[in-house]
C-alpha cells in the first residue's frame, strides 16, 4: 500500500519536463507503479498541450514541410507490441544496470547498509541503491541537500513513521533520522541526492569529510 | 490572452464520424498515418502542429533558429514512425504529440549541453495510458474542462504556467527572472492548478 507520494508542485515540474534528470527519473518510477500519480501527471500534462495548443504559432516554411516528406521513406514506421517486461525491476533501472540487484558492485558502509551507485549522466545529482539489511539501522543523519527516496522493496521506518514498497519522500536540508529497516525482509531503496549525507551518530562523524556526492 | 485550437473543420463545423461521435481532425491524421501512411494527412498535421512546435522551440530558450528548425523536423519524423502508438481511445492527439516535442527538446538541450546518459526524456516520462472505461473517461472529461478552464484564468498565473510549461523554466528559475519571491510563484502555481481542478487524489 503506497501513502507517500510526490506532491503536486513536484509533478508538475516533472511533467514540464524542468526537473534534473535523476530526480526525474526517481520521479518516473513511482509515477510509473501508482495509477492515483498516473492520472495526476496525465492531467499536467494536458495542461501542458493546451498552453502548447495555445502558442503563437511561427512560420515554416514548405522547404521544411519537403525536408521532412523526403525522409518519411527512410523511416518506417513503428509497430508498437506491448513491453509486458515480467521482470519486477522497474524497466528504467534496467537500463542502467548490467543483470540484476545482485550482479551490482556494492560499497559496504558498515554491517546493516550497502550502497551501489549507478550513473544517470546527471552531473548534479547521486543516484544509488540503498541495500539496508533485515531490521538494519542507518546511522542517524543529517541532509545537506534534498534526497529523493523511493522504496523498491520492503520497507523501513523512521521517527517520523514507516514506509513501504512504492512509498516516495523527500527529505530536505537539515532533516535528521536513523531509518531501521523492517524486521521481516531487507529494503531496497532508490536515493537521489544533490548534497551528500551527514552523519550525526558519533560513531560514524569521522566518514563525514569523506562523504562526496558520487554522479559518475 | 490564451487561444484554444478547436476541432472543427474548415467550415467551422465539428467533425462527426459514422456513429455521429464527435472526434478530432488531428486524431484522425494520426491513424490515417498509422493504417495506411497517408501523407495527406501527415502534411494536414504539419500545417497545423510545425507553426507550434517551432514556437515551443524558440519559447524561452537559447536554442538557434536552424536548432529549432532541426528539433521540428526531428518532431515531425517521429510522429510519423509512432503513429502506430497512438490510441484515439485513450489519448488526445495534441497531447501525444506536444508530449513527443517536450521529450525532443529536452533531449536537444541535453545533447548541446553534452550531457552523457543512457537515458532518454521518454524513457524518464509516464507512458501508461490507463485501459480502463471509466478512468479514459474521467480523464477525457478533465481535458475538456482544463481546455475551458485555462482561458479563464487570470494572466499573472497564466504567465507562470506558460514560463513552466513552455519554455520549461523551474520555479526557482521563474522566480528570478520575474524578480518575484519563490513563495509567490508557487503560490500563483498552486491557486492556477486549483482552478484548473487539478489535485492529488486522496
Amino acid at each position: 500500500m503506497t501513502n507517500f507520494h510526490p506532491d503536486l508542485e513536484l509533478l508538475t515540474e516533472y511533467s514540464a519536463g524542468s526537473l534534473p534528470l535523476a530526480q526525474a527519473a526517481c520521479v518516473s518510477i513511482h509515477v510509473n507503479q501508482c495509477q492515483r500519480c498516473q492520472r495526476t501527471a496525465g492531467q499536467l500534462c494536458d495542461l501542458g498541450a493546451s498552453l502548447f495548443e495555445a502558442l503563437e504559432p511561427v512560420a515554416v516554411g514548405d522547404d521544411q514541410l519537403n525536408a521532412v516528406l523526403a525522409k518519411l521513406d527512410d523511416e518506417k514506421p513503428l509497430e508498437y507490441a506491448n513491453p509486458g517486461s515480467t521482470s519486477k525491476t522497474p524497466a528504467l533501472l534496467q537500463r542502467l544496470m548490467r543483470g540484476d540487484f545482485s550482479d551490482l558492485t556494492w560499497s559496504n558502509i558498515g554491517s546493516a547498509l550497502r550502497i551501489s551507485y549507478l550513473k544517470t549522466g546527471d552531473p548534479q545529482h547521486e543516484f544509488a541503491l540503498y541495500h539496508i539489511r533485515a531490521g538494519g539501522r542507518i546511522p542517524q543523519h543529517t541532509h545537506r541537500g534534498t534526497e529523493m527516496t523511493l522504496i523498491l522493496e520492503g520497507g523501513f521506518s523512521d521517527a517520523n513513521g514507516s514506509y513501504h514498497k512504492g512509498d516516495f519522500l523527500v527529505r530536505r536540508p537539515g532533516d535528521v533520522h536513523a531509518p531501521t529497516a523492517l524486521q521481516s525482509e531487507d529494503c531496497i531503496c532508490l536515493a537521489v541526492l544533490d548534497a551528500p549525507l551527514k552523519f550525526t551518530d558519533w560513531k560514524f562523524r569521522w566518514m563525514n569529510p569523506f562523504l562526496k556526492l558520487r554522479t559518475a | 490572452m490564451l487561444i484554444v485550437a478547436n476541432t472543427t473543420d474548415d467550415e467551422g463545423n465539428p467533425l462527426i464520424d459514422a456513429d455521429g461521435k464527435r472526434i478530432d481532425e488531428w486524431s484522425e491524421c494520426l491513424t490515417l498515418i498509422a493504417q495506411k501512411q497517408d501523407r495527406a494527412a501527415f502534411t494536414r498535421l504539419f500545417r497545423h502542429f510545425a507553426p507550434l512546435m517551432k514556437a515551443f522551440a524558440l519559447s524561452g530558450s537559447t536554442l538557434s533558429a536552424n536548432h529549432a528548425d532541426e528539433l521540428v523536423q526531428e518532431v515531425m519524423l517521429k510522429v510519423w514512425q509512432k503513429a502506430a502508438g497512438f490510441d484515439a481511445e485513450k489519448a488526445a492527439a495534441s497531447t501525444w504529440i506536444y508530449t513527443i516535442a517536450r521529450n525532443c527538446r529536452t533531449d536537444l538541450y541535453r545533447r548541446l549541453q553534452k550531457f552523457d546518459t543512457p537515458l532518454s526524456a521518454e524513457d524518464v516520462s509516464d507512458s501508461q495510458e490507463s485501459d480502463e472505461a471509466f478512468v479514459v473517461l474521467h480523464q477525457k472529461r478533465s481535458r475538456d474542462r482544463i481546455r475551458g478552464l485555462i482561458k479563464e484564468l487570470p494572466n499573472d498565473q497564466a504567465q507562470i504556467l506558460v514560463k513552466v510549461y513552455m519554455e520549461g523554466k523551474t520555479h526557482s528559475e521563474v522566480s528570478g527572472e520575474l524578480d518575484l519571491p519563490l513563495g509567490t510563484v508557487k503560490s500563483r502555481v498552486r491557486l492556477a492548478l486549483q482552478k484548473l481542478q487539478i489535485q492529488l487524489e486522496r
